[in-house]
């Protein structure tokens, strides 16, 4: 009779055996046995529980990791000026091909009988999408500032929070959806927060009173949705083909 | 991976440092855990926490967004605990097949660890358990510690130490060999 193999009963073990092991098993007493010694074995090393550490413990890593990070270059200053010699060689690259195109188009013309002819036109590219959606963040951006900086005493701030924040209501909802249809996660999740403030904030039982805004400001804090909202607001012009899959305005 | 994590590590590499808190502040205790659990003592465990978290902001331009920061850095975890125990400078993952037994058996662990006088005096299971661990290799260690105490899959095993899954698997069933021969004679001592 064939008895089971160590890595047979270490793959039974650990649930990567084949049925037959597990058959084997049921019936084979020496195979049982063995395998009875390994779990107890293997029962040593279930144990073992790390020390608690306190609750502070999080501070305490980033305490002694925080000086010894340095600061990633920031990208924008790059990318402005990596940007503005792109399109210096973009325009003037383009400026040849029209200018050859012209020529040679120019030449043909003068070769061959007139035709009709159907042109795809290329899409528009989405300048204005972006122009849009910058924009639309540019006020959130600015309304979450002020509602960051509201203070509870001074309730005269409240109705012009509650008049943008509706205004922005609607323009969101269809960047949202926008952002749905170009399947950019990112986006959306950000979006979708937004959307959940600006409509606590735009239709706020009663209107807005102190409480209501301190818990805004709390849930802002929480989620970090300026910093998304500003983080979404530079990658904008670095990223024109994200935002370039976003079909039409939606402002 | 978290939608929120992506975002936060794109705000790190457009220059706030101060958001890598977050991604700390999620995956420290986890990280000390699996340290822990491979290197065997506090202290030791300790600097792999520190060691991952540092490596992981260096290599965060290189991240990949469809992983999950945490698997990520759970594996930079792993390797630096690896080193940490004497796996860089003894049985590193080469190509595969380069791990024959006789290989592993030659490389055995560098005792970077404190002095097991104390250990085998205290008797306690723990103790025991960790004068067992300390006669496997790096390779055999960790492999075991992964796939018995964290319940990872041979593939992650093998991802994570940058080796074939056959590998894995061998370095497992090797571990598992030697452990119980190690703790009995352990115990009667104790």
């Amino acid at each position: 009779m064939k008895h089971l193999t160590e890595p047979e009963l270490i793959e039974q073990y650990y649930g990567e055996d084949d049925f037959n092991a597990a058959q084997h098993l049921e019936w084979c007493r020496e195979c049982a046995e063995a395998y009875a010694a390994l779990q107890v074995d293997f029962a040593e090393f279930d144990s073992v529980a790390p020390p608690e550490r306190t609750a502070s413990y999080e501070e305490q890593v980033w305490t002694r990791i925080a000086p010894l990070l340095p600061a990633y270059p920031v990208k924008k200053r790059l990318t402005v000026a990596r940007g503005l010699w792109l399109a210096f060689g973009s325009a003037t690259a383009c400026a040849v091909l029209i200018a050859a195109g012209f020529y040679a188009g120019r030449t043909r013309e003068h070769q061959q009988p007139p035709r009709t002819a159907e042109v795809n036109v290329p899409s528009p590219p989405p300048a204005r999408v972006i122009v849009l959606l910058s924009d639309h963040l540019d006020r959130s951006e600015r309304l979450l500032v002020e509602l960051k900086h509201a203070r509870s005493d001074d309730p005269q701030t409240f109705p012009p929070l509650r008049e943008e924040a509706g205004n922005l209501l609607r323009s969101n909802s269809k960047w949202r959806q926008e952002a749905e249809k170009s399947d950019d996660p990112d986006m959306v999740l950000v979006l979708s927060n937004l959307n959940d403030l600006l409509s606590q904030l735009a239709n706020e039982q009663g209107g807005l009173n102190p409480a209501a805004i301190a818990n805004l400001q709390k849930k802002m804090k929480a989620n970090g949705l300026l910093l998304d909202v500003r983080v979404l607001r530079s990658r904008l012009p670095n990223q024109r083909t994200s935002p370039a899959n976003l079909k039409g305005g939606a402002a | 991976m978290g939608k929120s994590d992506h975002i936060t590590i794109q705000a790190i590499l457009a220059g706030d440092k101060d958001a890598y808190r977050e991604l700390v502040a999620q995956n420290s205790r986890s990280v000390f855990r699996l340290a822990y659990r491979i290197t065997g003592n506090e202290a030791d465990a300790e600097d792999v926490v520190q060691e991952a978290f540092l490596r992981g902001y260096r290599k965060l331009d290189r991240f990949e967004s469809r992983a999950s920061f945490s698997t990520w850095i759970y594996r930079i975890a792993v390797r630096c605990a690896f080193d940490r125990i004497g796996g860089r400078h003894m049985d590193s993952p080469g190509p595969v097949g380069s791990n024959s037994d006789a290989a592993l058996e030659a490389s055995q662990v560098v005792d970077r660890l404190p002095d097991p006088e104390p250990l085998m005096l205290s008797g306690e299971i723990g103790a025991i358990r960790e004068l067992a661990m300390r006669t496997l290799t790096p390779m055999e260690r960790v492999a075991f510690t992964l796939r018995h105490m964290e319940d990872c899959s041979l593939q992650e095993i093998a991802l994570a130490l940058d080796i074939d899954p056959n590998a894995a698997k061998q370095a497992i069933y090797r571990a598992v060999h030697k452990l119980p021969q190690r703790l009995a004679p352990l115990k009667v001592k104790a």
